[in-house]
């Protein structure tokens, strides 16, 4: 895991790459390569690439970047990890090439050389990378099909720039801050802002699954390798594999867990209370992995509560013979952070607060590699949202069927009113949003609903950026297919293309990069996602159940039957506390998530100025 | 089989200024032989004129109703049509509807200002459904994509280019004998004089030439070109800076790379260039420049091998840029070689390609 960055100064009049401007996008990013820095510049002068390494396959200085094929040809500066890369070294071999390092950057050359772009396919990892090639004149951007690791690119029109961080490209000082309302509204609806928006006009995010090439005239339009709907339509169409689906689960779960241990340092696991992480650990100490270290976030306002989750995850770190560091966090330690904090999130989120300091927890352990059972709510249907949109959209649909109606209950319902009533704020919506997939959808995930933006944002910026952005059609197409997904699939397409990419995901890496520490995520693979059952199997199933009985011993019936807690961490009072908000009974953490939103965007963004 | 391109433009040959040429150096670079290109202007007569391979250019008509009645009867006569380039944002609503009509590709060409001012939400969803923007500045398409819902990597920059004639060489001893300027040092400007385009920055100049006078005291200003503000800005010229300007009228393109080589310093502190080949054209002649903020100009006056860029309102510090920059002697040529004919038909080529290698849309979403 690094960070990467580079410059190609495309068009015959743009001046050559500005060395220094390199150096400062790859120094912002000091944190996500301790270990080690490149810099390249080609002999013309007209492309760069940077490279901060923090070291974990292939120790050596021959694992180093930017790396270059042994012709010359390719140069790649490389951010992430591939599984299996020792199987496609062994095919390469086979087929004749030579390889000089141990690395995974070394494979990524030859199957370049062999497959040209379409090589994006074999891979199994995340990834984010740009590699140059010299005899074709065209530099290449690629990210992983689920998006686990970030990529920003911002083109002038005759220089063409990207990097691991959006603030880093900001820190070369040669890319605009003009703010995008598109990223600005849809952080403040959402939470997170959706790819391909930042907040920043001038820079993109490659979406995941993507691939864009740069050639004499400047980046081409992205083209999409992978679809999480089309996966998840085809993994429904397949003829189902033999077995039940509860060992079919099992395999899939045990085979993302032992990719995902590749590494020439030790692999520890972040450990909650819950299923998910539970059995990624149980499933590896099956494995007979030596030495396992589980680290579990503990809060001291919880100690001896039944939200306290540090006894059960000390039980299961026990059952599975780790050893487990239990580190806790009171609300000074947040304050202190506070600052550091807002400088490492690359773009505005309402979360990632828990895994910042998890990851700290890591780095003070000596851990550069853990485990997280991220994802798996997306795989197995663990949200409410699997449970609350399909009935949604069944029930109210024939009232979206009625021009006009649903939005005209909403207006009625005016603030005042809808206080009058003690409605939640986004109640008046149920209607208007509630029949449609995407509207549904909106309601669940939203922070704020639309019809709320002006009472916080100027207006010219809401009418921009909701113009721009068009949430329903953007919510809508992650649905997209050609026959149609089931009711499972859907809410699964959603909750994986929308809420775990643009929130989860690059909440991590912000929050893990911040301390050095690679965050692996075994249930968020595409080769995973394509070996479960099909999305109505898992409907009809408890998923949760069959993947807490894949370690051998399964886990304890106390996490089994553990009520979801979800985000019951004194993170949310100390948010709201933060923002400046009433005081609370209890933890309400929507309001909790509105005012910090509010709170966050104002310190860290409000310009947008921070880089 | 090649390609057929029906380009509706305001200028082209036949017609001055900076958008004819840009127009006519575009359809030169695309002319490849293969690609035909059928362009109806509006303004400019090009009979008589030889024409590249494959080129052809209707009778110019300047009445719109006209001009859209002509253009579909053209179109339908030269189907099949593979992409309609419309040359200037005010004949959008006819491109679009020939794209449709056609089922071509459509492109649409920004200068400048075209797209910095008019922002009306039917402009705007006209540029939204091109397939290829081009604009001859980044800062163009900077300030097109801040109001333009378009994906960035659709709207490409595809800067002028400087005509071979423009090179170093040795003052004319006719021109010298003809304007009869004195010791000089001259300071040369070259543009519309026109009531509209006041932002070329004339006036400020003539405001520092009595202090440069000081230090330059047979230092002289010569404005070259033509228009409805030129009795004005003589007017002026006389109360600020008596018998320091001398205005030229109009001069042909012909004329122009001599009047640069007698030049020493190009000034034009224009704040609204959509790029300003003219700095380009003195650079190439080896003139140093002097530009102003703002607009294009940052493209066209690459790096301090050619000038510097001033902000026309601190007259001060144009007052400082002209004299250190007429002590520095002549610019560097080499620093223009990048905008010179080959690169840009290269790059308009490798444009055309990519756009011909789309898929034709037939709806106008994005």
């Amino acid at each position: 895991m690094c960070g990467i960055a580079g410059i190609h100064a495309y068009l015959d009049v743009a001046p050559p790459v500005d060395r220094e401007e390199l150096a400062r996008m790859n120094d912002r990013m000091v944190s996500r390569g301790p270990d080690g820095s490149g810099l390249w510049l080609s002999r013309e002068g007209r492309t760069g690439l940077g490279h901060r390494r923090l070291a974990i396959i292939d120790l050596s200085v021959g694992g180093a970047q930017p790396m270059h094929s042994q012709d010359g040809r390719l140069t790649i500066t490389f951010n992430g990890e591939i599984y299996n890369y020792r199987e496609l070294r062994a095919e390469l071999q086979a087929a004749g090439r030579t390889f000089r390092t141990q690395s995974d950057t070394e494979v990524l050359l030859h199957l370049y050389a062999v497959h040209g772009v379409t090589m994006v396919g074999r891979l199994r990892g995340m990834f984010a990378f740009g590699l140059w090639d010299a005899e074709k004149k065209v530099l290449l951007l690629a990210r992983d099909p689920l998006g686990i690791k970030p990529l920003y690119w911002a083109d002038d029109g005759w220089t063409f720039r990207f990097a691991s961080q959006a603030k880093a490209l900001l820190a070369g000082g040669a890319v605009s801050r003009d703010p995008d309302p598109a990223g600005i509204v849809g952080f403040h609806l959402l939470g997170s802002v959706p790819e391909p928006f930042t907040v920043w006009r001038s820079i993109q995010s490659l979406p995941a699954g993507a691939t864009l090439t740069v050639d004499a005239i400047g980046p081409g339009t992205p083209q999409r390798y992978y679809d999480v709907a089309s996966a998840l339509e085809d993994r429904a169409t397949v003829q189902a594999a033999r077995g039940s689906a509860g060992s079919r689960i099992a395999d899939a779960v045990r085979d993302s867990v032992r990719h995902h241990l590749v590494a020439d340092v030790p692999v520890a696991v972040f450990l909650s209370a819950g299923i998910d992480s539970g059995t990624l650990l149980g499933t590896m100490s099956g494995m007979g992995v030596p030495d396992i270290t589980a680290v579990t976030l503990g809060f001291q306002e919880f100690e001896g509560q039944p939200l306290d989750e540090a006894p059960l995850a000390a039980e299961v770190a026990a059952r599975y013979g780790a050893r487990h560091i239990l580190r806790t966090v009171d609300r000074a330690e947040f304050e202190r952070d506070l600052p550091a904090l807002l400088d490492a999130m690359d773009l505005p989120t309402v979360d990632g607060i828990n895994t910042w300091f998890v990851a700290k927890a890591a780095r003070e352990a000596g851990i550069k590699v853990a485990l997280s059972g991220l994802g798996a709510d997306e795989c197995f249907g663990g949200y409410p949202s699997f449970r609350d949109v399909p009935r949604s959209v069944h029930w109210l649909r024939p009232v979206s069927w009625v021009p006009g109606l649903g939005a005209l209950v909403r207006r009625g319902l005016s603030g005042a009113l809808a206080a009058g009533l003690r409605l939640h704020p986004k109640a008046p919506g149920v209607l208007q949003y509630g029949g449609t997939w995407a509207g549904a959808y909106l309601l669940r995930r939203s922070v704020y609903m639309p019809w709320e933006l002006h009472e916080i944002l100027d207006p010219t910026v809401v009418e921009e950026g909701l113009r721009r952005l068009a949430p329903l059609s953007r919510i809508a197409a992650a649905l997209e297919t050609s026959h149609g997904l089931g009711d499972f699939d859907r809410v699964a397409a959603l909750e994986t293309s929308l809420y775990m990419r643009n929130q989860l995901l690059r909440d991590s890496d912000w929050a893990g990069m911040a301390h050095g520490v690679e965050i692996r995520v075994p249930f968020v693979d595409a080769f995973f996602l394509a070996a479960l059952p099909a999305g109505p199997v898992l409907a009809g199933m408890n998923a949760k159940d069959a993947i807490a009985a894949v370690p051998e011993p399964p886990l304890p019936d106390e996490v089994r039957h553990r009520r979801k807690t979800g985000f019951s961490t004194p993170v949310g009072r100390w948010l709201n506390d933060a923002s400046g908000a009433p005081q609370q009974q209890g933890i309400d953490l929507s309001a909790a998530s509105r005012a910090w939103a509010r709170e966050l965007w104002r310190a860290g963004w409000a310009g947008p100025a921070a880089a | 089989m090649g390609s057929r391109i029906l380009a509706l433009v305001g200028d082209c040959y036949g017609a001055r200024g900076g958008i004819a040429r840009y127009n006519q150096d575009l359809f030169e670079g695309l002319a490849d032989g293969r690609t035909e290109i059928l362009i109806l202007p509006r303004h400019g007569d090009a009979s008589g004129r030889e024409l590249p391979a494959g080129v052809r250019q209707k009778t110019a008509i300047f009445g719109r109703l006209r001009y859209s009645l002509t253009a579909i009867v053209a179109a339908w006569r030269f189907r099949p049509i593979d992409t309609v380039f419309c040359g200037h944002v005010f004949m959008a609503p006819l491109g679009f509807v020939l794209a449709r009509l056609f089922r071509a590709r459509y492109w649409v060409q920004a200068h400048g200002t075209d797209v910095w001012k008019d922002r009306r939400g039917l402009v705007r969803r006209l540029i939204e459904a091109a397939d290829l923007v081009t604009t001859v500045s980044r800062e163009t398409r900077r300030i097109l994509l801040a109001w333009v819902d378009l994906p960035p990597e659709r709207v490409r920059v595809l800067p002028d280019t400087v005509q071979d004639v423009f090179r170093p060489g040795p003052p004319s001893p006719v021109l010298v004998n003809r304007l009869n300027l004195g010791k000089g040092p001259i300071l040369l400007t070259v543009g519309r004089l026109a009531s509209s385009e006041r932002y070329k920055g004339h006036e400020a100049v003539f405001s520092v030439l009595a202090g440069l006078r000081v230090s330059f005291p047979t230092l002289i200003h010569v404005v070259a070109g033509d228009g409805d503000d030129r009795s004005r800005l003589e007017a002026v010229a006389e109360e600020v800076a008596p018998g320091a300007v001398r205005f030229l009228g109009y001069v042909p393109d012909a004329d122009l790379p001599d009047l640069y080589r007698l030049a020493d310093l190009y000034v034009m502190p224009s704040t609204e260039e959509g790029f300003g080949i003219v700095y380009l054209e003195a650079a190439a002649c080896g003139l140093r420049v002097v530009g102003g903020k703002g607009g294009g100009t940052a493209d066209a006056i690459p790096d301090e091998r050619v000038g510097v860029i001033v902000d026309p309102a601190d007259r001060s510090a144009l007052a400082v840029a002209i004299d250190r920059q007429l002590r520095r002697g002549r610019a560097d040529p080499t620093a223009v070689e990048p905008y010179r004919r080959a690169h840009f038909a290269a790059c308009a080529r490798a444009l055309y390609a990519r756009l011909a290698a789309q898929p034709r849309r037939t709806t106008a979403g994005p």
